[in-house]
C-alpha cells in the first residue's frame, strides 16, 4: 500500500538505543493508521498491568497514510498510551504540523520505550536519532522550550514538548506543538515526563509518494473545493469552535458552574463575536484546508484559541464572564502544560467544594484573581495545586462530592451538558479513554440538530455509528472538522493507497477499532459497571435555560446502555463474547489477552 | 501572468508546498518545493513569510548555458543544456529555486495552471496579471 513509509522508529529509552524495523502492513490493512493502529501495536506489545508511569509503559506516535499528502485536515498526528489518568488505553490527537515531519523524516510511527535517567530530549533527523541532554530546559515552560529548540535546529523543524505539568507527572499533562496545539487528554504529557523526555525534535528530509501522483493531485484537489470547502465545514475558518458557544448556550447545553447549569449569563462576552474583535490573525495545521486556528491578541497575552472546550470548562463552568481572564488562563495552562478541559473541571469542582463547605480551597466561582493563581500551583504542585493536580475523581475520593465529580473513567467531562443531549451521556460512558466529545458527538443531531434530546429513543445505534465513524476517521487520520461521508473517505484512502477500502469495510475497521480499545479497558479489569455516569446527571435538575427541569433518569441511561451492548454484538456485562472476536478478526488480539 | 501572495489570506497550511513538490517531483516533500510560504509564531505574534517567482528574470541572465529562458511569460527550463552549476539558485532573490541531485527545480506556473494556486484553499495566492 502507497502512503506508508513502511518504517516504524523504535527508541529505546533504557539502553538509549534506536532501531527500525518495517510496519507491520497487515495490521495497518486492517486498522489503517493513527488511533487504531496505534492502539494495535500498544495492544500487542504492552503487558497487562503495566503501570502507566513505569519504563515498561510505551508512547507511540502514529501517522497514517494520508499524513503528509495535499489531502484537506490530514495534518494530526495520534499519540497513544496507557493513561495515568484513567488507566485505560489513551489515544489522543495533535494538530500543528509534526504529523507530517514524522513521514518526511522517513517513518509511519515512532515508539519510545523506557525511560532516560536524566532530563532529555530527543533529536530526529532522517535516519539521525540522538538523545540529549535537556537540563536548561527542564522546568521550563511549553513555550521557552519551543522557541529554544527552534533556535538551535532551525524553524523548519516540527517540536513536541512537555511544560512543568508534564514533567511533575499530573495526570492532566498535555503535550504540546507548534506553540498552542495539544494533544490533551488522560495524563499524554506525564507519561512523557515520566520518561525524562522533554521534547522530540524532528526534521524531515525526504517524500511522501502515493499511488498515482497525476490522477491522486487532481482528484483531492477537486474533492477539496467540492467537499471541504464547503458551508458544511468553513463554519471552521469563519468564526472557528467559539461558534459553538452560542449554540450551547441557546439549546441549554453550555457547562455552567460545575455543572449546575446549562445556561451562562455572560455568554456573549465569551462567544464567537467577543472573539472576533481579539482576533490577530488565522492559522491552520499542516495540510489543513479549513484553518480553525485563530489567534488572539489581548493586551500582552496572546494565545491560539480559546476553544470551545476551553471556553465552556475554564470560563462559564468556572463562573469566569471575562475574555481577558480567560485567555490569560488558556495560554498560562497551554505553557505549563495542563489540558484545560481537566484544569477547567477540577478548578470548577473545588470551587463547588468550597461553596458548599465541604472543603474550602479558597477558590470561589467568578473569583477571578484566585482562578488565576490555579494552573501554575497545579503543574508545581504548589498549595492547593498538588490537591487538585490529583483531577475530580481522586479530589472526591480524599473529601466527598463524588455525585458532582464530574468525571467518567477519571477523565473530567468536555463541554456538552448529556442532561441536554442524552446521547452524549451515553457517549460519555461508553468511550474508550473516558468523558469524551471525541469518540461521538450526538449533541450534533441532538442539542443542535432536530433528533430529540430527551428521549433514549434511537441513541445507542446514533452512538455507536458515530464512535465507529470516528474510530476510522481518525485512523486515516483525517480532522474532526471535515465531516466527510465514508464514501469520501474511501475514494480519498484509495487514491492515496492504491488499494479498495469499501463503506462497508470502513464501517467494520471503525468497529474493530472500537472493540480494541474495549479488549484493551477489559484486558485491565474495566467493567460495564465502568460505563457510567456522576450521580448528578441522574439525580439533579437544570436551573435555567432551554433544559431547566431535565435530567436522564438512571433507568433511561440504563435502558440505553442495554440498548448499546445489544446493538453492538457485546455481552450483558460488556464484555465482547466469541463469536464478535471472530467476526471482527480480533481472536488473536484475545489469545494474546489470555496468555497474559 | 504571475503569482501574487496575500498575506491576510494566508493559513500556514503549506498545501501550496506539497502541490508544488507533488506535480513537479511525484513526491510529497516541502522542501522539493518552487516557493516558500512560512506561518509561525515569534515573540508573541504571528509571522508570516512567502517567496514566489516574481519572473525577475535573474536566473535568466545568470545561467552560463542559458538552459533557463523566459518566453511568454513564463520561464523555461531545458534541462539538458543544465550543468548543475548551482549559479541560478545562488542568484535567485526568492531563494526559491531548488537544488536536486542532478539538475534543479524551477517555477514553470505549471505550463499556466499553477498547482500552488489550484490547492491554496483561501485564496492566498493567485494567478494573475502582474506589472
Amino acid at each position: 500500500m502507497l502512503g506508508y513509509q513502511n518504517k516504524v522508529l523504535r527508541i529505546d529509552l533504557n539502553n538509549k538505543a534506536n532501531s527500525t524495523e518495517p510496519l507491520n502492513m497487515e495490521w495497518a490493512r486492517q486498522y489503517i493508521g493513527g488511533k487504531g493502529l496505534g492502539i494495535k501495536y500498544l495492544f500487542e506489545e504492552l503487558k497487562p498491568g503495566t503501570d502507566p508511569f513505569s519504563p515498561e509503559n510505551k508512547l507511540i506516535f502514529m501517522a497514517a497514510p494520508l499524513t503528509g499528502t495535499t489531502v484537506p485536515c490530514s495534518g494530526k498526528l495520534a499519540i497513544i498510551s496507557r493513561s495515568p489518568a484513567t488507566g485505560t488505553i489513551l489515544d489522543c490527537s495533535i494538530g500543528g504540523h509534526i504529523a507530517s515531519e514524522i513521514k518526511f523524516a522517513g517513518y509511519d510511527a515512532v515508539i519510545i520505550e523506557g525511560a532516560v535517567d536524566t532530563p532529555s530530549y530527543i533529536y530526529i533527523e532522517d535516519e539521525k536519532v540522538e538523545i540529549l541532554s535537556a537540563h536548561e530546559l527542564w522546568g521550563k515552560g511549553s513555550h521557552e522550550t519551543e522557541t529554544t529548540l527552534l533556535h538551535r535546529y532551525g524553524k523548519d523543524c516540527k517540536i513536541l514538548s512537555i511544560g512543568p505539568a508534564g514533567e511533575n507527572l499530573i495526570p492532566m499533562a498535555c503535550i504540546n506543538s507548534d506553540y498552542y496545539r495539544q494533544a490533551g487528554r488522560g495524563g499524554i504529557g506525564a507519561v512523557m515526563g515520566s520518561k525524562n523526555i522533554k521534547a522530540i525534535v524532528v526534521k524531515g528530509n525526504g517524500n511522501v509518494k502515493v499511488a498515482n501522483m497525476k490522477e491522486t493531485l487532481g482528484f483531492i484537489n477537486h474533492m477539496m473545493h467540492e467537499n471541504t470547502l464547503t458551508d458544511d465545514n468553513l463554519w471552521a475558518y469563519t468564526d472557528g469552535t467559539a461558534m459553538i458557544v452560542e449554540m450551547s448556550q441557546t439549546t441549554g447545553i453550555l457547562p455552567t458552574r460545575n455543572f449546575q447549569d446549562g445556561a451562562f449569563q455572560s455568554y456573549k462576552n465569551i462567544d464567537s463575536e467577543a472573539m472576533k474583535k481579539v482576533r490577530a490573525g488565522k492559522k491552520g495545521c499542516g495540510s489543513c484546508a479549513l484553518g480553525c486556528g485563530n489567534f488572539t491578541k489581548i493586551g500582552e497575552t496572546v494565545v491560539e484559541g480559546p476553544e470551545y472546550e476551553t471556553i465552556a470548562l475554564c470560563a462559564s463552568n468556572c463562573d469566569i464572564g471575562d475574555l481577558e481572564a480567560l485567555v490569560q488562563f488558556n495560554s498560562l495552562c497551554d505553557d505549563l502544560g495542563l489540558d484545560t478541559i481537566s484544569t477547567g473541571n477540577t478548578t470548577a469542582f473545588a470551587m463547588e467544594l468550597t461553596e458548599k463547605g465541604i472543603k474550602d480551597f479558597g477558590l470561589s466561582f467568578g473569583d477571578i484573581d484566585a482562578y488565576l493563581k490555579v494552573p501554575e500551583m497545579i503543574a508545581k504542585k504548589q498549595g492547593i495545586g498538588a490537591e487538585l493536580a490529583l483531577g475530580t475523581r481522586e479530589l472526591a475520593k480524599r473529601y466527598g462530592g463524588s455525585d458532582f465529580a464530574m468525571q467518567v473513567k477519571g477523565l473530567e467531562f468536555p463541554g456538552y451538558e448529556p442532561r441536554g443531549s442524552w446521547g452524549m451521556g451515553l457517549a460519555y460512558a461508553t468511550s474508550d479513554r473516558g468523558a469524551c466529545h471525541m469518540r461521538a458527538w450526538p449533541v450534533a443531531q441532538e442539542a443542535y440538530g432536530d433528533v430529540d434530546p430527551f428521549t433514549t429513543e434511537g441513541k445507542a445505534a446514533m452512538v455507536i455509528e458515530l464512535q465507529n465513524y470516528n474510530a476510522v476517521k481518525f485512523s486515516s487520520i483525517i480532522c474532526d472538522f471535515w465531516a466527510l461521508d465514508l464514501e469520501v473517505l474511501s475514494q480519498v484512502l484509495n487514491a492515496v493507497t492504491g488499494e479498495k477500502f469499501t463503506v462497508e469495510e470502513l464501517d467494520r475497521i471503525g468497529e474493530r477499532v472500537v472493540s480494541i480499545g474495549r479488549l484493551f479497558n477489559q484486558r485491565e479489569g474495566f467493567t460495564s459497571k465502568d460505563d457510567t455516569l456522576p450521580n448528578r446527571i441522574f439525580n439533579d435538575a437544570l436551573k435555567s435555560g432551554a433544559t431547566a427541569g431535565k435530567k436522564i433518569p438512571k433507568e433511561d441511561f440504563e435502558k440505553m446502555l442495554v440498548q448499546y451492548y445489544t446493538i453492538r454484538g457485546w455481552n450483558e456485562d460488556g464484555t465482547i463474547g466469541q463469536e464478535k472476536l471472530a467476526e471482527l478478526q480480533l481472536i488473536e488480539a484475545k489469545t494474546a489477552m489470555e496468555e497474559a | 501572468m504571475g503569482l501574487k501572495f496575500i498575506e491576510d489570506k494566508c493559513i500556514g497550511c503549506k498545501l501550496c508546498h506539497l502541490a508544488c513538490s507533488g506535480a513537479h517531483e511525484g513526491a510529497f516533500n516541502p522542501k522539493l518545493a518552487r516557493l516558500s510560504v512560512e506561518s509561525y509564531y515569534q515573540n508573541k505574534g504571528l509571522v508570516i513569510e512567502a517567496y514566489v517567482c516574481t519572473l525577475c528574470g535573474k536566473c535568466v541572465d545568470a545561467c552560463p548555458t542559458s538552459a533557463i529562458t523566459l518566453k511568454n511569460g513564463r520561464l523555461y527550463y531545458e534541462v539538458e543544456y543544465c550543468i548543475n552549476c548551482g549559479i541560478c539558485v545562488n542568484t535567485c532573490p526568492e531563494e526559491i529555486i531548488v537544488q536536486k541531485e542532478e539538475n534543479v527545480g524551477i517555477c514553470d506556473l505549471c505550463e499556466g495552471a499553477p498547482w500552488c494556486v489550484k490547492f491554496c484553499p483561501h485564496g492566498a495566492l493567485t494567478y494573475e496579471e502582474v506589472k
